[in-house]
């Protein structure tokens, strides 16, 4: 089972801090599973920590919030629901910044565009996936090659 | 900013362990060789540029409910498998 299937556990009671978010109001998290970004969010320098909340059972996509900026909010999928469509190679020094050993504790999530109105035409980032050291709780978007990668790529293959 | 000048052949050093060296100047078209440790990315600006818009696309749009789209991924997933 996936590191990050554990969002979903029933958190200890004295490890829960409150957070104010536009969002979802104030929400509960477990300290254990909040997410450190080991770099600057590329546009949003100010927001290092994040929590991940799935939408629901059934559903795909995850929510990204902030956790130093209550309105920012990314809805992100895990990249390997797109299966061996995409699996990029990921560059040796960010494994080493996010203190990576091995496949069993790192993920990737893609960062979805849905446009108002239009949320057919909902895309993916794959030139900018985030990679996470699951375990250690660390995160960063990693730069791939922009000859190989679409930054909105369509979600939806017709 | 700093400004530095500089001809062809000669180079910048950041920090310790970065060299940036003009090889080649024609016609408005400048070549830059990028000497660097392995773990300092290097990129065109442009890229990073086009990571922060789709970033702030990305947060901008976000819409109040999801299952709708939810529901059309898996949709969607089931006629490709097939």
């Amino acid at each position: 089972m996936n590191a990050l299937e554990k969002e979903r556990e029933q958190p200890a009671a004295e490890k829960l801090i409150t957070v104010q978010t536009s969002r979802f109001g104030e929400i509960a998290i477990d300290q254990d599973r909040v997410i450190t970004m080991t770099s600057p969010f590329l546009g949003f320098p100010e927001s290092k920590r994040f929590i991940l909340r799935p939408h629901g059972p059934d559903s795909p996509f995850m929510w990204l919030q902030s956790l130093d900026n209550p309105d920012l909010a990314f809805v992100v999928i895990r990249a390997g629901l797109l299966g061996e469509a995409y699996d990029p190679q990921v560059p040796g020094p960010a494994m080493k910044e996010l203190e990576i050993s091995g496949e069993n504790d790192r993920d990737m999530l893609l960062i979805l565009t849905i446009p108002k109105g239009k949320p057919e035409d909902i895309t993916a980032n794959l030139l900018g996936p985030l990679l996470i050291n699951t375990s250690k709780r660390l995160a960063k978007q990693v730069v791939l090659d922009p000859n190989k990668y679409d930054p909105c790529w369509p979600l939806f293959q017709k | 900013m700093l400004i530095l000048a500089r001809k062809v052949g000669e180079a910048i050093v950041i920090a310790d362990d970065i060299k940036v060296r003009v090889l080649e100047s024609k016609g408005g078209l400048v070549k830059l060789g990028v000497e660097a440790p392995n773990e300092v990315a290097v990129h065109r600006e442009e890229i990073f540029l086009r990571i922060v818009e789709e970033n702030k696309k990305a947060a901008m749009e976000t819409p109040a409910d999801l299952s709708s789209l939810a529901e059309a991924f898996s949709l969607n997933k089931k006629e490709q498998e097939k």
